[in-house]
């Protein structure tokens, strides 16, 4: 028998070391980009700070408001001013930011939380909503950079509250876009901080030729929102309101869905229509759509796990009714992967997208303690969980060079320097800003560019040009991609511009485009490794180059 | 309690495990004997060429090279996919295939040679070695013939195969510096910009550039809108002899290349589930793109037969006049005989340039054979393909013989192809892209659409002079 015994041993470590075992799958296989921090060479110089009033919060914007494509930025600074940089970015290159002096009074970039760009008047210039403690200020965009403050040309009041949190729809018919403000604690009520939450707000356009949002609605009751939403949750193509609260100070409180209908005031979905009490510390919304079925997930980021929730095919395509599978998906994300402190994590941020171009959707977490509070990590990084071939997430957080000890709130994810990999902006609090640069795979000798990618724009014509609320269905080979045009989500922020999509091996692809009003485009045939303009009524897609250096 | 049942079931297993082992105790032993049912050439470079190569080093991956080109896999070396398509794109079979071997849908052949082998090692094929064109995604088991599941084409001869992927590179540098002239002045002058796209003196249509840097590329004409002249197939829808060399080993064999199929890209080292990893590595295919690369360029020979020369004189100037020159062109200029491997426009899932530290560079001027090539005053090689490599439409409303295809290829419509170059002509009957076409006569019959002229004017040329143009095609020949 001990022959026989040594005899399988030794064939089974023939069976493994010759490569002719059963199960040849490698865990986690792909490239793991690595990201370089760059801020301060990048000249990107600004922190986020304040007392309480700014544990949240600590947003960023990015979009082009020069022209160039190049995605500029606007960063929250909290008690300090929110800044301006201007993209100089090389194509392929280190980040390059200018600052950008717009001439805007520091008082009124002063108290800034967070961040979000949306082309009100569909004039092509990106306009921006400024979530503020106090007034909200909406910035209309000009030319080279310029703006100006259009509360009152737009009639938006600003209100008063601690706002947090924003989302933007075009509405069926409507020729501007209904914007939803998410609202914290209300800090003048009876007994706040507690059960004091601030109403939302709803913005709806009245009808005419100018924006004209004097009579909002109040989305009520609120309960502490951290990230709003307008999904397309049931694939109906009437988008409905998603908000994300924070169990900390709601009494009662649970997340909200608001059905929005036209003509109607929004009403919340309930129970009797499927939706199910959830109470989390809700910071974050993050959209994706694994399967590309038209039904989205949802990551929903607080203190200790990140939910991950996909609508439950028993309970009906109709019935708002979620499953959490951030477990079977290893997406949970609760306590840090790195730095051996075992207590709960803190997530803020949270954003779909494929950063090794593999195909695989990536799901990135700013996360940090909101102060000082002993019962959560205080080292505390980032998670950059790459997708697997295997259907589940790997932390690859610490080998891509994002584990930083800082405390992350908001972010974005872009491609700064338009070579097709994303790259990384983090919000920090009390703490410079962090800026990454993707480099590739790390190799023996360098950094090798990761897999083919597309990045998309759309122009829908005079009304909504940027087609926010539009569906982008990318096809290679048996598989289908889709990336959904949003204003919201995040942790207060909010991106605009070229839409990335990773295609691994795939040299071309073919686009399909489902418009705001919801009639499909025709097949455009494009290959990889380009940014692709798809114009409305045009029968070729074109394709765009970064200007020469 | 086990029951005797039991273990006699036991005793079984046992014995299979066993005898498993003893196999695999004996395989690796086997495996490197002279008569071992695998392939000694495979692995035989352990590593990726870097760096120009000497002669001696150039001539020493070419002959690992041609071994591979020619040798018979077998399923000890990973022939066969029974979970994967022959898509270009790993793709998973939706049910496991039992058959190593299918002969349409593929895997279709033992060996690379088993097809290119007309007139020799490396040359074309007759029509009983024609193959199915597929996509491979979502009919990736045809078993028919019929044209609505792939396409049926003959097998193209690869000499001269360098110096054709080499004026590729530079048309398309050249292809591309246009697009970037147009919008530097387009930014420059805040209008648009049109500019003709011509590359070698081949026209590619108009490209128009924005002020705001983006491109409209309605107006393209026989190339790719990434502007990539990709010069092979009978579609002109392959980058390069490594991306060729790629697709072809997993869609006639089932032998997968690490550097599109491995755990890298699919998160397996065994994606087409026949229970070998690793099947070719990226040296292997270097050594493949290098023999296939440096395979010598048809040339012309006239036959010692009593008036072959002067008919052949007789037959080249007709092939101008008649105007098959248009598209068949006789010689395009190369700047530069080093073929790089990895090469610049292969893109992620084909190893290029950017993706390793140190390319290859052969220097296709150190073979014997190189140095007949015509030069101009230039000194520039003017290499004889008798192509434009550029895609055309072959069918009208009138000629259609051409237009047999029921599938686009590629975003390429069914009725365009590229300009077959006709250097080999003569070593490789039948002709045509399905190979149907028994005689040149009756190949340039069938030329319909762009090449409908040309072809009418030989229609209408007298018997002595369609021989005479015969005489001529027919000493364009591969001597290998």
């Amino acid at each position: 028998m001990m022959k026989l015994l040594s005899l399988l041993a030794f064939g089974a470590l023939w069976l493994v070391t010759s490569g002719h075992g059963v199960n040849a799958e490698t865990g986690f296989s792909a490239d793991v980009p690595i990201l370089h921090e760059e801020a301060t060479t990048a000249g990107i110089d600004q922190s986020y700070t304040g007392g309480w009033e700014f544990f949240v919060g600590g947003g960023a914007a990015s979009f082009d408001c020069n022209g160039d494509r190049l995605p500029d930025l606007l960063i929250a600074g909290g008690s300090g001013p929110a800044k301006f940089f201007v993209n100089e970015s090389q194509t392929g290159g280190a980040l390059d930011f200018r600052p950008l002096d717009t001439g805007l009074k520091p008082e009124d970039l002063t108290g800034v939380l967070g961040a979000y760009p949306l082309d009100i008047d569909n004039d092509r210039h990106m306009d921006l909503v400024l979530l503020r403690l106090g007034r909200n200020l909406v910035l209309k965009g000009g030319p080279d950079c310029q703006f100006e403050k259009a509360n009152r040309s737009f009639s938006i009041d600003g209100g008063r509250a601690w706002s947090t949190a924003m989302s933007a729809i075009w509405e069926k018919g409507n020729r501007f876009p209904t914007i939803a403000i998410g609202n914290y604690v209300d800090r003048s009520a009876p007994g706040t901080p507690f059960g004091t939450c601030e109403p939302n707000q709803l913005l709806r356009p009245r009808a005419g030729d100018a924006p004209d949002y004097s009579d909002p609605l109040t989305l009520e009751p609120g309960y502490c929102a951290l990230s709003l939403l307008f999904t397309d949750w049931n694939r109906t193509g009437q988008p409905d309101l998603r908000i994300t609260n924070d169990r900390q100070y709601y009494r009662g409180g649970e997340e909200q869905l608001w059905e929005m209908s036209e003509g109607r005031a929004p009403r919340l979905y309930t129970a009797s229509q499927g939706w199910q009490r959830l109470t989390v510390w809700g910071m974050g919304i993050a959209e994706t759509d694994f399967d590309a079925d038209g039904l989205p997930e949802y990551a929903l980021t607080s203190m200790g796990d990140t939910k991950l929730q996909k609508l439950d095919e028993e309970a009906g395509e109709d019935r708002p009714t979620y499953r959490d599978i951030a477990f079977e998906k290893g997406a949970t994300a609760h306590r840090p992967y790195s730095g051996g402190d075992p207590k709960p994590s803190t997530g803020w941020h949270s954003a779909f997208a494929d950063f090794n171009n593999d195909t695989m959707t990536d799901l990135f977490i700013a996360k940090g303690n909101v102060q000082a509070m002993p019962d959560f990590a205080s080292y505390d990084p980032d998670n950059l969980l790459l997708g697997g071939f295997d259907d589940t997430f790997h932390e690859k957080g610490a080998e891509a060079g994002i584990a930083l000890n800082t405390r992350g709130r908001g972010a974005v994810v872009e491609d700064f320097n338009m070579d097709g990999m994303l790259d990384l902006l983090v919000v920090n609090r009390e703490h410079p800003a962090s800026l990454f640069r993707n480099l590739g795979a790390a190799t023996d000798w360098g950094h090798r560019p990761l897999g083919n990618w597309v990045k998309i724009e759309l122009d829908n014509g005079k009304i909504n040009p940027a087609a926010v609320g539009s569906l982008i269905s990318v096809r290679t080979g048996t598989r289908t991609q889709t990336r959904r045009i949003q204003i919201g989500g995040g942790h207060a922020s909010g991106r605009t511009g070229f839409v990335h999509v990773g295609l691994g091996v795939s040299e071309r692809a073919t686009i399909r485009v489902q418009w705001p009003d919801g009639e499909w485009s025709h097949p455009y045939r494009v290959f990889a490794n380009q940014h692709v303009r798809i114009i409305r009524g045009e029968a070729n897609a074109r394709y765009w180059y970064p200007a020469a250096q | 309690m086990m029951t005797s049942s039991h273990k006699g079931r036991r005793r079984r297993r046992f014995g299979s495990i066993a005898a498993l082992v003893m196999c695999g105790l004996a395989s690796p032993a086997l495996a490197d004997e002279p008569w071992a049912e695998r392939t000694q050439a495979l692995g035989a470079i352990a590593e990726m060429p870097a760096g120009v190569l000497s002669k001696d080093d150039l001539e020493t991956l070419i002959t690992n090279g041609e071994a591979l080109f020619g040798a018979h896999f077998t399923t000890l070396d990973g022939v066969g996919r029974p979970r994967a398509t022959q898509a270009i794109d790993p793709t998973r079979r939706k049910h496991p295939r039992e058959q190593v071997f299918f002969r349409t849908a593929g895997p279709d052949a033992g060996s690379c040679a088993a097809c290119h082998n007309q007139p020799a090692i490396g040359g074309a094929g007759d029509f009983v070695a024609n193959v199915f064109a597929s996509e491979g995604f979502e009919s990736a088991d045809f078993d028919s013939l019929d044209p609505q599941f792939s396409s049926e084409r003959g097998t193209n001869h690869l000499f001269g195969a360098g110096l054709v992927e080499l004026l590729a590179r530079e048309m398309s540098l050249e292809l591309q510096s246009v697009r970037s002239k147009a919008l530097s002045q387009a930014r420059a002058a805040g209008s648009a910009v049109r500019l003709p796209l011509e590359a070698k003196g081949v026209d590619f249509g108009y490209i128009t550039a924005e002020p705001d840097g983006s491109v409209n590329l309605d107006e393209l004409d026989g190339v790719d809108t990434d502007l990539v002249i990709r010069p092979f197939s009978q579609k002109g829808v392959m980058t390069s002899l490594r991306q060729f060399t790629v697709n072809a080993l997993n869609q006639h064999h089932g032998m997968q290349a690490d550097e599109r199929f491995g755990a890298r890209w699919t998160g397996t080292d065994d994606f087409d589930g026949d229970g070998k990893s690793g099947e070719i590595s990226a040296a292997d295919i270097s050594a493949m793109v290098a023999w296939q690369a440096t395979l010598p360029a048809p040339v012309q020979m006239i036959p010692e037969a009593s008036g072959w020369a002067e008919a052949a004189d007789r037959g080249e100037a007709s092939f101008t006049d008649f105007g098959c020159t248009v598209c068949h062109r006789p010689a395009l200029p190369l700047e530069s005989l080093s073929f790089a491997d990895p090469g610049p426009f292969d893109l992620a899932g084909t190893l290029n340039e950017r993706q390793v530290s140190s390319k290859a560079v052969y220097d296709i001027a150190l073979l014997d054979w190189a140095g007949s090539l015509p030069r101009d005053e230039k000194g520039r090689v003017l290499v004889p393909l008798y192509g434009d490599l550029k895609r055309h439409a072959m069918t009208d409303n009138q000629i259609d013989a051409l237009g047999n295809e029921l599938l686009s290829q590629r975003f390429v419509d069914r009725n365009i192809f590229q300009t077959a170059e006709l250097w080999g002509v003569g070593s490789t009957q039948p002709f045509g892209h399905r190979n149907d076409f028994s005689t040149l006569d009756e190949i340039i019959l069938a030329h319909g659409g762009n090449g409908r002229e040309a072809r009418d004017a030989y229609a209408a040329a007298s018997d002595a002079e369609k021989s005479a143009l015969i005489a001529f095609l027919k000493t364009l020949v591969i001597v290998p």
